[in-house]
């Protein structure tokens, strides 16, 4: 018997058989599958208990309650509407809905980083301690502020509506810069207007939730204006039952058939940046047909009839310039491209429908407008008499933090300032608003010593200022820019450190107020997870810098943390026995009213803190408007009087008056024939957060397909060029050129091109990065001669195939 | 000739080759591989469900108030009563000195685990009335626990309930066997 090559075959035919009668093969090939789901990449959700945390969204001024879910308290799985909220009673926004992408995102900063070789590159960046990186910034500040040249170090912020804004004011002025700055926003020329009008430093608020009738002159009501969350919930309102009498009428303004406009009851066309001018046609037709408030414009108003200036003179009011021939329905028509006739109707309509309101701004992009243009809307609503106790249009009331604060504020009084916009010749305005464009230009320009230190916080100028250019070229002005971004973002990759700041929800946060809404708010927002990276608060880095410094600036800024300084305010607030916590369901804030004063539901400073950190917001009543006045006058003042004793005193009486004057924007009309405006979209963040991926999702392919931009062109515009849809094309504009693709759209009045806004980051990671043309990039600004703030309404522009 | 005398000769004892290699095959497939494919892994430290018999079951294993069920019990609910040790046995010290004192959570490992891409919900089964011995072990007079067999390829339990298992269950009582009743 002698096993041989027959034998073992034999033998292995025996062991096929039996194994094959064994589990072996069948397990194995079991078992393999399951472990090819199990590979170390393949992405498993963690288990573990689910907890629910009430918070405060901070990722917009819109104040919304929201909730999230966590599993093991520390993994957020879900964010969702907090339906007790009176805000968004349980809605969110697609922003919201995707914004746990921003706290796992690849592209945040993992801890303090350095730049090690030249700027912007991104190899360049060495990881640093904390204590490293802010002994390092110290020094430079306690030099700069010992050679007595604290005005080296300003700071761009993002911030606004909320306490941050309040703590870099109380550093910078115990510092002794005035090098403060915020990105621009149309708040900002909200906030121009109540201050020429009405003398206050106040925000206009607009009762919209009470309007039967709203026109609107480019506000992007839909798609977000002000606080997104109350103007949907306004929104549905005017669909349902305006103000009890059936729905209320949306009349929507604007060049572009946007989405306020698609949704709006009436969408009148105009000429791209007549707006303005189609409501002084308006007004002409409501004088010259006695169809205004002629009791309270008489009584309340100052400068509709002629008025009488500093210098004893006699000017013209705007009754006599709203009545010139320019603004005759038939001279309007011949600009704006809107009938004659219809101007009559929607000035008679407006006139004698009740609760009648005009909104105005935040449209084509969320920036400063023309004063002139943004006083002539206001005129409407002082027309129709809305600005009385009880009226439609008044102020955002300031949150009582007083008088605990007074005493630290008082100390915050530092040094001298070093950069004021209005000592360099050229560059005084009569009413400076924001004014990040002058200080940016006279920084390029050389006017002003360079600056040692810029901070960052809040806000990503490389890329979201609009003519970003001008942020990058200043930049070769600056010593060392400290990035305060969570991200790797496009700001954060031309600085010289990056100081990371928390990522949304993982630190305290607070909403002060919210714009252009008529009660007052305030809420807390509580971090749902610790930090998952080594990351310091913002506000933390700017209380160690305080101390660190010490003397009078240690004494302004004396909070441990800014925990401890978010519960001194709400200490201040509940000690001002105002307001009341919104702690049960089907509060209707929009019902308050500034006679009708609410009683406080909490005890004192602690019972507030723990029913705002329980997700719960602060309201009070409204002001009243009328009492609020705080002009010379005593009167709303609709001729700027404000403006003449700030060095502005001309012949001409329409200076002083809301009239039409569009500025020119740059560049030869032949060389460029068309306009280009920016338009934002709810599902497209284009400020200082980088779109996250499930919103990009849920963009239209006429949007962005791949990587590819599409601007609308209506076929009347693309035809003559040769153009079909998606036509590959080239855009440029004295700022630019870039590669977009076409859509062909009745949107989009003929003779303009619009671009979304919110694409084409060069920065963050690959699923951000190269998704079509960053607007910002090819706009241009022209700055308002009067307030200083830097507009955009359209850029000249040509199309041409590629 | 040479071929014929090979065939002849290898005729009976190629039987012997043949049914030799079936029989160590079989052996192998049903005896060794099945330990070769587990590893026995010990539990971090002994639970004696007996020396827990004056609780109740769902004292540890509960349902959540929004329907989802506990399961295993967390760290919280052993520090009700262990928050100092209550004997002096060495999984005792071990809760207490490793787990308590530190405030980690126990890393038990679990019998009865699930892969992701299986949705089970317990409340169902119990609103049936099904005795958890169905699929669970019976824990009543366990004092020690069973050494916990885990599959060197897939690393699952031994224990853990395959589809086959569920969808017999389910036909039987009548319920849903369609592919997104488990996978959602």
């Amino acid at each position: 018997m002698k096993f041989g090559r027959r034998a073992f075959l034999q033998f292995a035919a025996g062991a096929v058989g039996g194994t094959l009668l064994s589990p072996m093969p069948w397990r194995l090939a079991d078992d393999t599958a399951i472990w090819s789901q199990n590979w170390s990449w393949r992405p498993s959700p963690e288990r573990g208990p689910i907890t629910t945390v009430p918070t405060v969204c901070t990722l917009c001024q819109g104040g919304c309650g929201i909730q999230a879910r966590l599993v093991n308290g520390n993994r957020a799985i879900y964010l969702e509407g907090n339906p007790v909220h009176p805000i968004n009673a349980g809605g969110i926004c697609p922003l919201g809905a995707a914004a746990l992408q921003y706290l796992y995102a690849p592209y945040r900063i993992e801890q303090p980083m350095k730049q090690t070789r030249a700027r912007g590159e991104a190899a360049g960046f060495q990881p640093i301690s904390w204590s490293e990186a802010l002994d390092d910034l110290v020094k430079r500040l306690a030099r700069l502020k010992s050679e007595g040249t604290p005005g080296g170090v300003a700071c761009i912020t993002g911030s606004r509506w909320n306490s941050m804004d309040d703590l870099w004011a109380r550093f910078f002025s115990a510092y002794g810069s005035a090098g403060l700055f915020k990105m621009p926003s149309h708040s900002d020329s909200l906030r121009a207007t109540a201050k020429l009008a009405l003398g206050k430093d106040s925000s206009l608020a607009f009762a919209l939730e009470h309007a039967s009738y709203v026109l609107s002159f480019g506000a992007a009501l839909v798609e977000g204006w002000g606080a997104p969350a109350r103007m949907q919930a306004a929104f549905m309102r005017w669909q349902k039952n305006g103000a009890g009498k059936g729905a209320a009428k949306l009349v929507q303004v604007e060049s572009r058939c946007s989405m306020s406009a698609a949704k709006a009851d009436q969408w009148v066309p105009v000429v791209p940046g007549t707006e303005g001018l189609l409501a002084l046609g308006i007004a002409h037709v409501m004088v010259k047909e006695n169809l205004y408030d002629a009791d309270f414009v008489s009584r309340g108003v100052l400068g509709f009839e002629d008025w009488t200036d500093m210098q004893g003179k006699v000017r013209s009011g705007f009754k006599k310039i709203a009545l010139s021939p320019a603004y005759a329905p038939d001279q309007v028509a011949a600009r704006t491209g809107v009938d004659a006739a219809k101007i009559q109707g929607l000035a008679r309509e407006f006139a004698s429908t009740a609760n009648a309101v005009a909104v105005w701004g935040g449209g084509q992009q969320n920036v400063p407008g023309n004063i002139y243009h943004e006083m002539s809307f206001f005129a409407l609503n002082v027309l129709r008499g809305n600005l009385k106790s009880g009226g439609l249009v008044s102020l955002v009331p300031d949150v009582p933090f007083q008088p605990a604060d007074d005493q630290t504020a008082a100390s915050a009084e530092g040094g001298a300032p070093q950069i004021k916009l209005g000592s360099v010749p050229g560059t005084r305005v009569p009413l400076p608003g924001n004014g990040i464009y002058g200080f940016l230009d006279i920084l390029t320009r050389g006017m002003i010593p360079p600056l040692e230190v810029l901070f960052v916080h809040d806000a990503n100028p490389a890329y979201s200022l609009p003519e970003n250019k001008i942020f990058k070229a200043a930049l070769d002005k600056v010593g060392y820019v400290v990035s305060m971004s969570p991200y790797m973002d496009e700001t954060a990759m031309t600085a010289d450190l990056i100081l990371p700041n928390h990522a949304a929800f993982e630190g305290f946060e607070d909403v002060v107020g919210l714009p252009g809404v008529p009660y007052a708010y305030y809420a807390v927002s509580r971090p749902i997870l610790k930090p998952r990276k080594d990351t310091k608060h913002s506000g933390d880095v700017v209380l160690q810098l305080s101390k660190a410094l010490g003397g009078n600036v240690a004494a302004a800024l004396p909070w441990a943390s800014y925990e401890e300084y978010l519960k001194n305010r709400v200490n201040a607030l509940a000690a001002s026995k105002r307001g009341a916590v919104a702690d049960k369901k089907d509060i209707d804030l929009s019902k308050l009213q500034s006679s009708v004063s609410v009683s406080p539901n909490f005890k004192d400073g602690t019972d507030l803190w723990k029913k705002l950190t329980g997700g719960f917001c602060w309201y009070d009543v409204p002001v009243d408007v009328r009492s609020a006045v705080d002009t010379d006058s005593g009167k709303i003042e609709l001729a700027f009087r404000a403006i003449q004793g700030k060095g502005l005193n001309v012949e001409d009486d329409q200076v002083y008056l809301p009239h039409f004057k569009p500025l020119p924007p740059s560049g030869d009309e032949k060389e460029y024939p068309l306009l280009l405006l920016s338009y934002g979209m709810l599902s497209l963040s284009c400020e200082n957060l980088a779109n996250p991926p499930f919103m990009t999702k849920t963009l239209w392919d006429f949007v962005l397909k791949k990587n590819d931009l599409f601007v609308e062109v209506n076929p009347a515009t693309a035809g003559p060029l040769g153009m079909i849809e998606g036509s590959k094309a080239v855009l440029k504009t004295p700022q630019g050129e870039v590669a977009v693709r076409v859509h062909l759209s009745q949107a989009a009045r003929p003779g303009a091109i619009y671009m979304p806004q919110g694409l084409g980051h060069t920065a963050y990671d690959e699923f951000i990065q190269g998704k079509g043309v960053n607007s910002n990039s090819v706009v241009e600004v022209q700055v308002d001669p009067i307030t200083g703030m830097g507009t955009v309404w359209a850029t000249r522009a040509q199309l041409r195939r590629a | 000739m040479k071929e014929e005398k090979k065939s002849a000769s290898g005729k009976g004892v190629g039987g012997i080759f043949f049914f030799g290699g079936f029989i160590l095959a079989l052996i192998f497939g049903w005896i060794v591989f099945p330990n070769l494919l587990f590893s026995e892994k010990a539990q971090p430290l002994n639970f004696s469900h007996v020396a827990h018999q004056d609780s109740t079951c769902d004292q540890c294993h509960s349902f959540n108030p929004d329907g989802t069920y506990s399961g295993i019990p967390r760290l919280d609910n052993c520090v009700e009563c262990h928050e100092s040790p209550m004997t002096s046995e060495e999984s005792e010290r071990i809760l207490v000195e490793e787990y308590i004192q530190k405030q980690q959570e126990i890393p038990w490992k679990v019998y009865a685990w699930q892969p992701d891409n299986v949705f089970f919900s317990h409340a169902p089964h119990q609103a049936k009335n099904i005795e958890c011995t169905r699929c669970h072990r019976d824990v009543s007079k366990e004092a020690k626990l069973p050494p916990y067999s885990e599959n060197r390829l897939t690393g699952y339990s031994k224990s853990t309930m395959k589809m086959i298992d569920c969808e017999k269950c389910h036909a039987q009582m009548g319920a849903n066997n369609n592919c997104q009743v488990c996978h959602k």
